[in-house]
């Protein structure tokens, strides 16, 4: 009787803190696994990880705490599956950008050619330049740009602090408007 | 406050501006860096990269939908039966299902006085995040538009009373629409904000539905709520924003 009661219960919190959120935590798990078979992989065992760990749910952000599962999940999904995808990465926060380091003396503010040829990226130049991204890059630039999160949302999601998530943003940015910038030249 | 902008490294300072195009620098930090930005052709290169790439993702990337099969085969694996995708179209069923799944908690459990004793407004309180998560599954709105004049005659005939609705676009948060709640028997004018992707729904309930007043819960459910009275309407601002925006919201709605 306890057992079923509080599964019951469980079930309504799943209802309500988890099912509202799984349109983003497919769309994430789509940016991070790069495919809608595997997303869809990720989010089930992810709701399933969610359901499990319902009671400890604090009340607070449940959408915050439901992509932390996914992400998460997708891990130790890729890990699994996809080892190969997950290659380490040195010292991805410590400077060191790969012949980028710092800003290159440009034009003037008012206008800039590169934003000019940037602004003309199409979707699918830009959805591969973001595939191509290291996974510690594309999921901080996902969970900014397409989940809209603040920076300290991001500090939780992925658990680190607020400072390396401003840095590897920012990064990441450049990174990817490299890549654009390459393949248009 | 500590003070980010001076004593730093020209690549520090660019990161400082990205954090800038973020809003998430303190007032005081991103003055300075405004600064900065304002003095240095590097840095206004920087920002306005930023800026493009931010308006080019934000427009340009392709939108994933939750594949249509994906929801009950997550529901049928955790034993919830209740919902079905169907069932999210309808705003009664969904109703219906938030019901039985506060009747299924109360059964046999210590809160059963809790949940058939809470004051009129906390149920309302409720209701209304309830018809927050239900416009996140199903869409938000009845009526999409961001031009005021639209959406304000649109509740002509829906509701005895159409609701105060102001344009905030210029503070960073955009009207997106409105519709239609039903609290008990009461129907309730609900106007739809954005913030970055974030959606505030903010409910216009009439005091005489709203009932006597109790304390608002600031935290229901995951979700901020924030509530407070004028002219006889009763107003509550929900959203998974950090309650400190939320506010924020509040206050520039009031001030309109």
């Amino acid at each position: 009787m306890g057992d079923s009661v509080s599964s019951e219960g469980d079930r309504a919190r799943f209802a309500t803190v988890v099912v509202p959120h799984l349109s983003d935590a497919f769309a994430l798990a789509c940016w991070l696994t790069g495919n809608q078979s595997d997303a869809e992989d990720v989010v089930q065992e992810a709701s399933l990880r969610a359901f499990r760990a319902i009671g400890s749910f604090s009340g607070v952000n449940a959408r915050g705490w439901v992509l932390a599962i996914v992400r998460n999940t997708t891990y130790s999904w890729l890990a699994k599956n996809r080892s190969r995808d997950l290659v380490a990465i040195e010292d991805i926060d410590g400077g060191g950008d790969n012949g980028r380091s710092g800003v290159e003396v440009d034009s003037a503010a008012s206008y800039d050619p590169e934003s000019a040829l940037m602004a003309k990226v199409d979707a699918i130049r830009l959805e591969a330049a973001i595939a191509a991204l290291p996974m510690e890059f594309r999921e901080v630039l996902i969970l900014r740009e397409v989940q809209g999160l603040e920076y300290r949302e991001i500090a939780d999601v992925i658990g680190i602090p607020i400072g390396t998530v401003m840095s590897r943003l920012a990064r990441t940015r450049r990174r990817l408007m490299d890549s654009i910038r390459t393949d248009h030249a | 406050m500590t003070n980010l902008s001076v004593s730093r490294s020209p690549d520090d300072r660019a990161l400082l501006v990205h954090a800038y195009v973020d809003g998430e620098l303190d007032p005081a930090n991103a003055l300075a860096v405004g600064r900065q930005i304002a003095a240095d052709p590097v840095l206004a290169a920087e920002l306005a990269r930023a800026q493009t790439l931010r308006e080019v993702l934000r427009d340009r990337l392709p939108r994933k939908a939750l594949p249509p099969h994906l929801l009950p085969r997550i529901e049928a694996a955790v034993g919830l039966k209740s919902v079905g995708l169907k069932r999210l179209q309808h705003r009664q069923s969904w109703h219906a299902l938030a019901a039985a799944a506060v009747v299924a908690l109360a059964i046999g459990s210590a809160s059963t006085w809790f949940v058939l004793h809470q004051p009129a407004s906390d149920r309302i309180a409720e209701a209304i995040v309830d018809d927050h998560i239900r416009g996140l599954m199903a869409g938000p709105t009845d009526v999409k538009s961001s031009e005021r004049h639209i959406v304000k005659p649109w509740f002509n005939g829906r509701i005895p009373q159409s609701p105060r609705v102001v344009d905030l676009a210029g503070e960073g948060f955009p009207l997106i629409g409105a519709r239609v709640d039903v609290i008990g028997t009461t129907p309730v004018a609900t106007l739809v904000y954005g913030r970055r992707l974030h959606v505030i729904s903010l409910a216009a309930v009439p005091d005489a539905a709203a009932g006597e007043r109790a304390p608002v819960p600031v935290s229901t459910k995951g979700y901020n709520l924030v509530s407070w009275s004028e002219n006889g309407i009763r107003y509550y601002a929900i959203s998974d924003l950090a309650l400190g925006e939320l506010q924020t919201f509040v206050r520039l709605f009031k001030a309109a």
